[in-house]
């Protein structure tokens, strides 16, 4: 992997996990809202999913490059 | 039955919002994220112009910063390990520096 490329993929790294953070965070505040009577442990679960979520799809766009990839022909 | 409807409200709620991410792809990989940051910066501006003509008063000019922390970074990395690299010996240099002025003042 060149360095540009791993500058880019980082890059896409930081915005995807605000992105999920993001989202994690409002949808633990909605959750939490509607269903949990205003608990602080949805908006922490959401937050929590969030990270795991961001952290996942970094991991798994570092590692393409080192993946081999397997063509499963369907029998026609 | 009131219960059921407060209920069926709740979960239609909850559901929009699951939907409502997934569907704007802030549940998906990384490409999809880092397309809703471009797309939610392109949207900012204009619907903050929106808002401000909608409540009729004027926002302060944003300060134009010319300083780029991204092109910074690189520079700024550089930097820093360089010094960590030539702390030790500049440190040493200072310190023999020191004991040469005292032994200088001493004499």
């Amino acid at each position: 992997m060149s360095e540009k490329e791993l500058g880019k993929k980082l890059d896409r790294c930081l915005a995807d996990s605000a992105v999920k953070l993001g989202a994690g965070l409002g949808l633990g505040i909605v959750f939490s809202v509607v269903f949990f009577k205003r608990h602080t442990w949805p908006v922490a679960f959401g937050l929590g999913m969030g990270l795991g979520m961001a952290y996942t799809n970094c991991q798994n766009d570092l590692r393409a490059p080192y993946l081999i990839q397997r063509n499963i022909k369907m029998a026609s | 039955m009131r219960g059921k409807n407060v209920l069926a409200t709740k979960v239609t709620i909850a559901g929009g919002a699951l939907y409502v991410a997934y569907d704007s792809g802030l549940l998906g990989g990384s490409e999809q994220g880092s397309k809703v940051i471009g797309k939610a910066k392109a949207a900012f501006p204009p619907a903050v112009d929106e808002w401000v003509k909608y409540f009729g008063f004027e926002l302060p000019a944003f300060p134009k910063i010319g300083f780029a922390p991204v092109e910074a970074w690189n520079s700024g990395v550089h930097s820093s390990i360089s010094a960590l690299s030539s702390g030790p010996t500049a440190v040493g240099d200072y310190t023999n520096q020191g004991l040469q002025y005292l032994k200088d003042l001493a004499k």
